[in-house]
């Protein structure tokens, strides 16, 4: 058996990872803030409708929701499994994402928001200037959990047949007996994939850090 | 053989929600498009798995790589975990699946199956040092043991030896995959695995320290490849396929060569 060779089989893999991971992470920050931001700001219906998103996308686990995707709203659509292992990781972070913006803003004390209005600022401009700045900056560590979180979920989209690094570690640890070989290269993989994304988020948040706040 | 369980319940939903998909004419598609997309679970040597370059290849794939040559094809294929592969076909994610399995009544009632191409038997593995009996296949119920999840061999030991409460439910393991079941057979957390007998014999020769004590047919029997219901076009083009390479002595060649027959 040629391990090399393997274990360059694994490790291909992982450029599939990132990619779901990419779509995901992304996605899912979008639409969290939008999400995060009317739940915060707007009224009463539009508030109950993404409380109840969080709370149906955080309470459904997320192989579940990729299998519903695939296999049954996207029946006739013809979308990828690819695409549709992203885009639900995107969705079910999304939540996550919604969760950990609103509890950002929510930190930011509600004085700003009263002394942003007395100087004149529209309520969008003392959110667009004063508030979502600093929410987003104190966003980055629990940010950065999610980060790790969507890295490791992403080995779920292996459930639709993506190729990716726990799917071809079970493949060959099926084909070559070598179940701690195959699996111990995912492992070092993923830990290293999780492992550079927490230090560069550290390195953001230690850049972007406003000074006053501890 | 591979049979299905869990994702019975998926696939009625699927049908309850999405509404029968229409069985159009495939084979004119496929011939059109110039490809074939097959699905199979590259996990279950020698029949289908991942060689040293990461090419699938075996004794199913090997095989549909020559049907897709005679119908003028090429064939494409996508690997997923063997639960999802009926799904898959019935969604039209993929045109059919070669996976080693077999008819069963439960799958039929949502997809198709060509002809036979192959006859299958289940074998029963346990470690060399196994004193016990298992002459007669119902004695299993006497010990602890395991079968890969959604085949045939876990239909089979749920319907005879479980639900009749011969062997105890916390006796009977089921795993995602085959040399998982192997694995927990090695460790001696489980006594018996029941599996296909051709890759029963290659675990047993690759891992060593085991051996077949029983095999002929119980829940397995001919293998079919799985098209998506009411496909007549495709069916009878497939059998005609398999009908020609079974006269031609490939078959039983490629059989030689993957199960050193």
């Amino acid at each position: 058996m040629d391990v090399a060779r393997f274990l360059q089989y694994i490790a291909l893999g992982t450029v599939y990872t990132v990619g779901v991971t990419l779509i995901a992470l992304p996605s899912g920050l979008i639409l969290g803030t939008l999400f995060a931001l009317l739940n915060v700001y707007s009224g009463k219906v539009v508030k109950w409708f993404t409380s109840l998103y969080s709370t149906m996308m955080r309470g459904i686990p997320p192989i579940v929701l990729l299998f519903i995707l695939y296999f049954i709203v996207s029946g006739n659509i013809n979308l990828s499994p690819f695409w549709a292992g992203s885009i639900s990781l995107g969705i079910v972070s999304s939540a996550y994402q919604m969760e950990i913006i609103r509890g950002a803003i929510l930190s930011v004390s509600g004085g700003q928001m009263m002394a942003a209005r007395a100087i004149g600022m529209s309520k969008s401009q003392a959110i667009r200037n004063v508030i979502f700045p600093q929410t987003l900056r104190l966003a980055i560590p629990p940010w950065s959990n999610e980060a790790a979180i969507v890295i490791k979920d992403s080995s779920l989209v292996y459930a639709l047949g993506v190729p990716e690094i726990l799917r071809r570690a079970q493949l060959i640890s099926a084909s070559t007996q070598q179940p701690f070989l195959a699996y111990a290269a995912a492992a070092a993989i993923y830990f290293i994939l999780v492992f550079v994304t927490n230090r560069l988020l550290d390195a953001l948040e230690r850049r972007l850090r406003i000074p006053a706040n501890p | 053989m591979k049979r299905l369980i869990l994702l019975v319940v998926v696939l009625t939903l699927t049908l309850a929600i999405v509404g029968c998909a229409s069985s159009t004419d495939h084979l004119a598609a496929i011939k059109d498009a110039g490809k074939l997309v097959v699905g199979t679970s590259a996990d279950y040597p020698p029949f289908e798995y991942v060689d040293e370059v990461g090419n699938t290849t075996g004794f199913d794939v090997e095989l549909m790589n020559e049907i897709g040559k005679r119908m003028g094809v090429t064939v494409e294929w996508t690997d997923m975990p063997f639960d999802s592969l009926i799904a898959a076909v019935q969604e039209g994610k993929i045109d059919m699946t070669i996976a080693c399995m077999n008819y069963d009544e439960e799958r039929d009632k949502t997809v198709d199956f060509s002809d036979a191409y192959y006859t299958s038997e289940d074998a029963l593995v346990v470690l060399e040092g196994f004193t016990g009996d298992l002459t007669d296949p119902m004695n299993m119920a006497n010990y602890t043991v395991g079968a890969q999840s959604g085949t045939t061999q876990d239909g089979w030991i749920t319907d005879n030896l479980v639900t009749p409460g011969l062997l105890p439910e916390d006796k009977f393991m089921r795993y995602e995959r085959v040399d998982q079941v192997a694995l927990d057979l090695q460790a001696g957390r489980i006594d018996v695995m029941m599996s296909d007998y051709v890759p029963a014999q290659a675990i047993v020769d690759q891992f060593g320290g085991m051996k077949v004590v029983y095999h002929g047919v119980l829940s397995t029997g001919p293998l079919n490849i799985v098209i998506p219901d009411g496909d007549k076009n495709l069916q009878a083009e497939l059998n005609r396929i398999i009908k020609e390479l079974q006269a031609e002595g490939f078959i039983d060649d490629l059989a030689v060569k993957y199960f050193s027959e």
